[in-house]
């Protein structure tokens, strides 16, 4: 009996919480069914029927230039989280498995580099980037993603938690290279939490503004969030822009959902394993 | 390698390959690796911020009217932005509230999250909705916080939201999210939506780590499931919990895109709401990045003594587990 | 005049002299002689919708100088983004839309090149009071004026006829015919106060016979807390104090909602406003209707101005001639000019513009006389110097008058300005800028 009513309090409270969250969600699959309009016209919650217009004029709004944004992020977001993976995975398995000199001082620096925000860096970070003239490329927005002081210290857990200090003497005894043992035993053990880094960075890259948005003049450059914010300071004169960008909008996040739901068995984040270990 | 030179010469030198060469050789490999990183980190994390220390103490004068090209040099300004930024009768008030908001938002988003997972974890839902609740709680992590606060945005003002349809359909006056007294909450509301369910994740994946051999017995004895929760759950993930607290208590001091967003909306966001807009608007609307630059560093300061202060008070284990 | 801008002037040649050193050092190999069969490509940064389709039909006809338009967000991220350029020294386009607002604080910051040699006597060919916004009252020419954007007023004509109102005349019209609607119709409004607008605010000011900034002798003025300025922010916070006015800031979704559907029925803006309309007001085009400002003295109408923009090429332009051979086209040559009010549904400066803004724009189609109004309103601009720091000025305008109009307050209105005076002279004052009084 007891148990019974409990869970129906569980099963209520997980479905409002999951409403909560959908909300904005449906809301803008339904404004994106409306015509500009419509839009804020009609009852908000009542879908209409031009979804396909919508898409349709997103995709010839200055020659699918949409499509590119969708295209950029996909670079910036891809490479940049494929190559900070690697570069934290080698970093955060110096830290657990080896003792050094310096060791302590490296990661502290590193942790102070999570406590940083990404404004206060945007501004330097251009100026710097500007003196090597690489502002207004695809490298001012990749070369700063490829550092991430917080998958360095993912990474560092899971190298803890997931190469045995054992299996690294054994290639050691038999005379295998550390580059060698690196690329063969090590990463391919940490490879769980590996995709766990690479969807972080991922998301964090393709949700990034401000980096790109100072770094970037050509919108041909843009990612998806500088754009998607372009075209809602455009609607602010030009009303019909609204449609374009909650369609936008939509569109934009189809592919994370997508992500989200083929990877879901990666995200399992556990902030501090070694610690339950403890 | 003046290191060999005193080494006991008690056998013959060693062969190629013998354990201490190697050795020797191994002392270079954690350089090796982690040098990537640490050129990175010293180029694009490092110097912009010893860049932005150096401008702090910086500032432009201009001479005469200000007009032409040799006009403006750049003097050593002392401690003088930072006086200014510490003086301006907005910095305060923008501190406090991002302190009060900070209040609302880490333990609601943490409770939410906490709860959300525990209800998971107890397993006493049909595992569909189980499922689906999970997934739609985490999916607005998916989200750009420009993109939410441009949805929410929308949701908030009183002519456009379907909260205020409802509302009015209802046969009472739907609230003006955006006045006065509610912007705070507005703007909280889309940092928990967005972040409630990755806490969740994070919190729920330390609690299928615990054995449940742990808790069975527990269970076989009668305790109800609350209990469980509180007595022996909780203080297993508290590691967790603490991670995720400093985590979040780092995203708060650093809001920033959701009241930007939603500024242009309402009267009631001003330009200088938070600490980080004052350096926004320093350095873009105003064009002073001195200025900009001597709160930066205000701001990085006291993330970090708060950061580590916190973890000094809970015990620095969370953040050195080694094997 | 004259006299009054002498230092300024001598300011500025000598700038104009370092600026024409600095670049025969460095870029004598570019500036030196033109080989006109040298391919140059152009980089033009502007936020005007369909610059783009303008900009193909120069393409077309000048394969050696390509110009590729980058679309920005809107005036204030472009000269963000052009100031940081400026700073870091690369990174910036040859040509940029730089709001008449700006050119001084672009100018201050060495950010836009003295083409003053190039154009020659293009001058001649627009309006003085547009020429002054890229000269600043010296012999420099810090661009091209491309548009101009003088106030009117719009209202929707059933409403008035509705209230038994005709266009008001002086502002006490306008203050009645606010109250009349508010009292018919609890819902609707004659018009809002912005406080996300501080340009508006400025051409009221500018209209009532403000001028914010002076230069005298070799240092500025900053007036403004002045007498003109103080009487436009009472107006303004007294008709959001008594209820009849709306306090919710302009060009949010709210507000183009209620544009469309009824409840905003009036908006005081400029010459440009028909494109906005358009696509704010749709279901209600037909019943709107332009007309000259409101006055403060019917005797001797005046207005100010919201908008206008000039081209101007950057200091980092590595093509000035180039650049400026595709500005004095964009906003001179007949051609350009018919492109900009068809395509672009800008109101171009230059003295031409009449002959080719013959029809009204599509909004207002019945109102034949559309482009008479405006251009009479161009020539009642009163005039108006905009300082080197419009930028704190106009930040700090934000805060303060979102404050007051959120209060509902007069008093907090009039207050909000002695806030904005103090920002601004504290600001130029900490840089270094000689500011009397």
């Amino acid at each position: 009996m007891h148990a019974i009513k409990r869970s129906k309090l569980a099963t209520l409270l997980l479905i409002l919480g999951a409403a909560y969250c959908l909300l904005p969600v449906l809301w803008v699959l339904i404004a994106s069914s409306k015509s500009a309009s419509e839009l804020f016209s009609t009852f908000t919650l009542m879908p209409s029927t031009h979804l396909w217009d919508n898409l349709v004029d997103l995709n010839g709004y200055r020659d699918g230039l949409y499509w590119r944004w969708m295209a950029n992020t996909a670079l910036y977001a891809g490479v940049g989280a494929a190559a900070s993976t690697l570069i934290s995975a080698m970093a955060g398995y110096a830290l657990a498995k080896f003792d050094f000199p310096g060791k302590s001082a490296v990661f502290n620096t590193i942790l102070a580099g999570v406590l940083v925000p990404g404004v206060i860096l945007a501004i330097p970070q251009y100026l710097l980037l500007a003196k090597l003239g690489m502002t207004n490329t695809y490298w001012a927005v990749l070369l700063p993603s490829f550092i991430s002081p917080y998958g360095i210290y993912l990474a560092r857990i899971f190298a803890a938690a997931s190469v045995p200090t054992e299996i690294l003497e054994a290639t050691r005894i038999d005379g295998s290279g550390e580059w060698r043992t690196l690329g063969t035993v090590v990463l391919p053990m940490m490879r769980t939490g590996l995709v766990t880094v690479f969807l972080f960075q991922f998301v964090a890259i393709w949700n990034n503004f401000m980096l790109p948005y100072i770094m970037l003049g050509d919108d041909r450059l843009y990612p998806i969030t500088v754009g998607l914010s372009g075209l809602l300071n455009q609607g602010a004169s030009q009303p019909a822009m609204y449609t374009a960008v909650v369609t936008g909008a939509l569109v934009s996040i189809v592919p994370l959902i997508a992500l989200f739901l083929t990877l879901q068995r990666y995200w399992q984040v556990d902030l501090a394993a070694g610690g339950v270990k403890a | 390698m003046s290191l060999t030179s005193t080494a006991p010469r008690k056998t013959e030198a060693p062969p190629a390959g013998s354990p201490r060469r190697r050795k020797a050789k191994r002392a270079g490999t954690p350089y090796g690796f982690l040098a990537p990183a640490m050129i990175l980190f010293a180029a694009f994390l490092a110097a912009p911020i010893f860049y932005a220390a150096y401008l702090s103490l910086r500032k432009v004068k201009v001479s005469g009217l200000g007009l032409g090209s040799k006009s403006r040099t750049e003097i050593w300004a002392g401690l003088d932005n930072y006086t200014r930024s510490l003086t301006d009768p907005e910095f305060l008030p923008s501190v406090g509230r991002v302190g009060a908001y900070g209040l609302i938002v880490v333990p609601t988003m943490l409770g939410l999250a906490l709860m959300f997972a525990l209800l998971l974890d107890a397993n006493r839902t049909r595992e569909s909705i189980g499922k689906f609740a999970r997934i739609s709680i985490f999916l607005p992590y998916a989200v750009p916080a420009v993109v939410a606060s441009l949805l929410w945005g929308f949701l908030y003002l009183p002519r456009v939201s379907p909260i205020n349809d409802i509302a009015e359909a209802l046969g009472f006056a739907g609230p003006n999210l955006l006045s006065a007294d509610l912007t705070l909450f507005a703007v909280a509301n889309i940092a928990i939506w967005g972040g409630t369910g990755f806490n969740m994740i994070v919190i729920y994946t330390a609690l299928k780590a615990v054995p449940t051999s742990l808790y069975e017995s527990a269970r076989i004895d009668g305790a109800s499931e609350m209990a469980i929760a509180w007595r022996i759950k909780i203080p297993i993930v508290m590691p967790s919990l603490v991670m995720t607290f400093v985590f979040s208590l780092i995203a708060t001091l650093q809001v920033f895109a959701e009241p930007m967003t939603l500024r242009p909306l309402a009267n009631t966001i001003s330009t200088t709401w938070t600490p980080l807009m004052k350096v926004y608007r320093d350095a873009f609307a105003r064009n002073d990045i001195y200025a900009a630059a001597a709160t930066s560093v205000i701001i990085a300061l006291a993330t970090f003594i708060l950061s580590f202060g916190f973890l000094k008070l809970v015990g620095r284990r969370a953040f050195n587990q080694e094997d | 005049m004259k006299k009054k801008f002498a230092p300024l002037m001598a300011a500025v040649t000598a700038a104009a002299l370092f600026t024409v050193t600095a670049c025969s050092s460095s870029d004598s190999s570019e500036e030196g002689a033109v080989d006109p069969n040298e391919k140059v490509s152009l980089t033009y940064w502007t936020w005007t919708p369909n610059m783009d389709k303008v900009v193909a039909a120069w393409n077309a006809k000048n394969p050696n100088i390509q110009v590729t338009v980058n679309k920005q967000d809107g005036g204030d991220p472009a000269v963000t983004k052009l100031l940081t350029a400026v700073k870091a020294g690369s990174g910036a386009p040859d040509i940029m839309q730089a709001e008449y607002q700006k050119v001084p604080t672009l100018v201050s910051a060495d950010a836009l090149a003295d083409i003053s040699a190039e154009v020659g006597s293009l001058k001649d060919k627009f309006p003085a009071g547009a020429w002054s916004g890229v000269s600043l009252g010296s012999d420099a020419a810090y661009g091209v004026p491309q548009d101009s954007g003088p106030l009117m007023f719009f209202y929707r004509s059933d409403v008035f006829e509705k209230n038994g109102l005709a266009a008001p005349k002086t502002w006490d019209d306008y203050a009645a015919a606010a109250e009349k609607i508010h009292k018919a119709d609890a819902k609707q409004y004659l018009g809002t106060f912005s406080a996300n607008d501080a340009g508006l605010f400025t051409g009221l000011a500018q209209q009532a016979g403000a001028s914010w900034w002076g230069v005298n002798g070799d240092s500025w003025t900053v007036n403004i807390n002045d007498a003109a300025t103080q009487k436009v922010a009472s107006y303004w916070g007294g008709l959001v104090e008594k209820g009849v006015m709306d306090n919710k800031p302009m060009y949010t979704p709210e507000w183009n909602a209620a544009l469309n559907d009824g409840t905003q029925v009036g908006w005081v803006s400029a010459v440009w406003a028909p494109g906005v309309l358009d696509g704010s007001a749709k279901d209600t085009k037909g019943k709107w209707k332009a007309a000259p400002m409101p006055q403060w003295d019917a005797a001797a109408p005046k207005t100010g101005a919201w908008g206008g923009s000039a081209t101007s090429v950057t200091t980092q332009s590595k093509h000035k001639k180039q650049a400026t051979q595709f500005i004095t086209w964009l906003n001179s040559d007949p051609e350009a000019l018919k492109l900009l009010a068809d395509t672009a549904f800008i109101y171009p400066a230059a003295n031409d513009a009449t002959s080719v803004l013959t029809e009204p724009p599509a909004f207002f189609a019945d109102q034949a006389d559309y482009y008479t109004i405006a251009g009479e309103a161009s020539k009642q601009l009163s005039p108006f110097t905009y300082g080197p720091n419009v930028n704190v000025a106009y930040s700090a305008f934000n805060d303060a008058f979102a404050k007051a109009a959120e209060a509902k307050k007069a008093a907090a209105f009039t207050e909000s300005l002695a806030t904005m005076q103090k920002t601004t002279v504290d600001d130029m004052k900490n840089t270094g800028f000689n500011v009397a009084g």
